[in-house]
C-alpha cells in the first residue's frame, strides 16, 4: 500500500516546492546530501535537463501563446513506496536532485524539523531579496504632476 | 535556383575558422560568467530571439562567436533540439508579474500608478570616455525607497474594460500541448493568432523594429500609443507528479500594450517575449495593432511581417548568396554575351549598303 505523504507542519507542498526551486544551490546541495543516509534505498527514476515551454495570456485577444522554452533540470527519485521531485531553472542536475531529496524526506517524514528550519531560512532570505529589489523599484515611482 | 559542387576549399575552410576564432582568443568560464553579468541586456535579446532562456548559455553563445549575434541565435537554436520538452508550463498572465517597470502612456493615473523601473530613457547619452584613460566609472546607486513596491499590479487593459473603453476578451481554454506551436507546426496564413505572437515573441529585434517604425511612421493603418509596458519576472509553475502545482523559477519577461482609437472603442495591439527588450515588444505590438486589415504586401500585412522578421530564416537566406552559385551566374552572363551578339547582329544587317 503506498503510505500517504506528510507536509510540514504551516507549510503547503507548493510553498516548499517554490521555496526549494529558488534556494540557493550550494546551501541546498549541503543541506540535502546528508538526508541520503537517513532515507530507504534511493531509486533514481529521472535526473536529466530539458526544456519547459511557457505560455502567456494574450490581454488584446485572451489567447494563449508561447512565450519560448525555460532550460531546466529535473529530478525524480522514489523511496519508501512515495517519490521525490526537484524542478529547477538552469542546468544543475545536482541542485535538482538536491530539491528532489528533501521533497522526499518531507513527504517520507524524515529530518521534518530540519527540513522546516532550512525551508523557513531560504523563504526569509528570497523574501527579504524580493523586498529590497522591490523598494529599489519603489524609488522609481512616479508622482506625475500636469500642467 | 542552381548550384554546382565545388572541391579543393576544405584547408581554406578550416583555417577560416581558425582565424575568425583567433581574433577572440580563449573561451573561459570567466569570460562567459563577465559577458552575463556585464551585458545582461544583450543577453535578454539573443534569449528572446532564440525562444531559450538560459543566461549562461546565451552568454556561452556570445562568447564563442565573438557576438556575432545571428551565430549566436544560431547555436542556441541547435542546441535547443538537442533537449527533449519536459513540459508545457501554466500560462503566465498580466497581473501575475513579478513587475520592476510598468508605465503607461494613455493613462497617468492607472490603478497601481506607474513605476520606471530599470531604464535610460531619462538619461544623459554621455560616453564614459574617462575608463578608456585607465579610470573606472563607477555608477550612482539606487537610494531605495523604505517601502517596497507591490511585487504584483492590476492589468490596465481590464481596468479599460471595466469602463467600457475595451472588450474584455474570452478566456482560452487551451492549455498546455493544445496550444499552437510554431516550433512544432508550420506557419500557414491567415495565421492562428498563437502562431503570430509566438513567431512575434521570437522575431529579430532590428527586424521588427523596422517594420513596426514603419507603421508608427504611417505606414500603418493605426498611431499606435503605449497603453502599458511592463519588464517583469514571471514564474515558470509546472506539476508536481503528485499534481502539486508550484513555480520551479522565474524568468524575465516584457510585454507591451499599444492602444488606438478604433471607431467609437480602442483596439489593442499586443506583445511580449522572454528577457526585457522593449522596443521589440512595442514594435512587435505596433504590427500587431495595424495587422487586421492590412493591404497586401505593406509592413504592416502579417504574413510580410512574420516571414520576413524571423531572425535565423532570414538571415541564413541572406548569407546563402555567398556560397557558389556559378552555374546560374555563368547562364546569366551566357544570356547577356548571347543577347549583346544578337543586336551587333541586327544591327549589321540594318547598316545601309555602301
Amino acid at each position: 500500500m503506498t503510505p500517504e505523504p506528510q507536509e510540514l507542519p504551516e507549510r503547503s507542498h507548493e510553498e516548499l516546492l517554490g521555496i526549494l526551486a529558488r534556494a540557493e544551490p550550494e546551501r541546498l546541495k549541503a543541506f540535502a546530501e546528508p538526508l541520503i543516509a537517513e532515507l530507504p534505498e534511493i531509486e533514481v527514476r529521472e535526473n536529466r535537463t530539458g526544456l519547459v515551454m511557457l505560455p502567456m495570456r494574450d490581454t488584446a485577444q485572451g489567447r494563449h501563446f508561447h512565450l519560448g522554452e525555460v532550460l531546466m533540470s529535473e529530478a525524480r527519485i522514489a523511496a519508501g513506496g512515495l517519490e521525490g521531485y526537484g524542478m529547477r531553472r538552469g542546468r544543475d542536475l545536482e541542485a535538482a536532485m538536491a530539491m528532489a531529496l528533501v521533497d522526499l524526506a518531507v513527504a517520507l517524514g524524515v529530518a521534518h524539523d530540519r527540513c522546516a528550519a532550512f525551508v523557513t531560512a531560504e523563504d526569509l532570505a528570497q523574501a527579504e531579496a524580493d523586498r529590497e529589489t522591490l523598494r529599489r523599484v519603489e524609488a522609481t515611482r512616479v508622482d506625475m504632476e500636469t500642467f | 535556383m542552381a548550384y554546382v559542387a565545388t572541391r579543393g576549399g576544405e584547408r581554406a575552410m578550416e583555417q577560416s575558422q581558425r582565424l575568425f576564432r583567433a581574433e577572440m582568443g580563449a573561451i573561459t568560464p570567466e569570460r562567459v560568467a563577465e559577458v552575463r553579468a556585464a551585458m545582461p541586456y544583450l543577453v535578454d535579446r539573443v534569449m528572446g530571439e532564440a525562444s531559450l532562456y538560459d543566461q549562461d548559455l546565451a552568454a556561452l553563445a556570445l562568447a564563442q562567436t565573438g557576438g556575432e549575434l545571428y551565430e549566436a541565435i544560431l547555436l542556441l537554436r541547435a542546441w535547443r533540439t538537442t533537449q527533449p520538452r519536459l513540459t508545457v508550463a501554466d500560462p503566465v498572465t498580466q497581473e501575475g508579474l513579478f513587475t520592476h517597470r510598468r508605465i503607461s502612456a494613455a493613462f497617468k493615473d492607472i490603478p497601481g500608478g506607474q513605476v520606471l523601473g530599470p531604464t535610460l530613457d531619462y538619461a544623459h547619452r554621455i560616453l564614459a570616455t574617462e575608463v578608456l584613460k585607465g579610470e573606472t566609472h563607477v555608477p550612482a546607486p539606487v537610494e531605495p525607497a523604505s517601502r517596497p513596491s507591490p511585487a504584483r499590479q492590476p492589468s490596465v487593459a481590464a481596468w479599460q474594460a471595466d469602463n467600457d473603453l475595451l472588450t474584455a476578451p474570452e478566456p482560452d481554454t487551451a492549455t498546455g500541448n493544445d496550444i499552437p506551436d510554431v516550433t512544432r507546426e508550420p506557419l500557414m496564413f491567415p495565421a492562428d493568432r498563437a502562431h503570430t505572437l509566438q513567431s512575434l515573441a521570437r522575431a529579430e529585434t532590428g527586424g521588427v523594429l523596422a517594420l513596426g517604425y514603419a507603421a508608427q511612421r504611417g505606414y500603418g493603418q493605426a498611431h499606435p500609443t503605449v497603453n502599458e509596458l511592463r519588464l517583469a519576472e514571471a514564474d515558470v509553475v509546472v506539476r508536481h507528479p503528485r499534481g502539486t502545482r508550484f513555480s520551479a523559477g522565474r524568468v524575465k519577461v516584457s510585454q507591451a500594450e499599444v492602444v488606438s482609437k478604433q471607431g467609437e472603442a480602442l483596439g489593442l495591439g499586443f506583445s511580449a517575449t522572454l528577457g526585457w527588450n522593449e522596443v521589440k515588444v512595442i514594435a512587435a505590438a505596433t504590427l500587431d495593432l495595424n495587422s487586421n486589415g492590412a493591404p497586401k504586401g505593406s509592413a504592416t500585412e502579417e504574413e510580410f511581417f512574420l516571414y520576413h522578421t524571423e531572425g535565423v530564416e532570414s538571415s541564413g537566406f541572406c548569407i546563402h548568396f555567398k556560397l557558389p552559385h556559378y552555374v546560374t551566374f555563368q547562364s546569366s552572363l551566357d544570356a547577356m554575351r548571347d543577347a549583346k551578339a544578337k543586336r551587333a547582329a541586327r544591327a549589321r544587317h540594318a547598316e545601309p549598303a555602301e
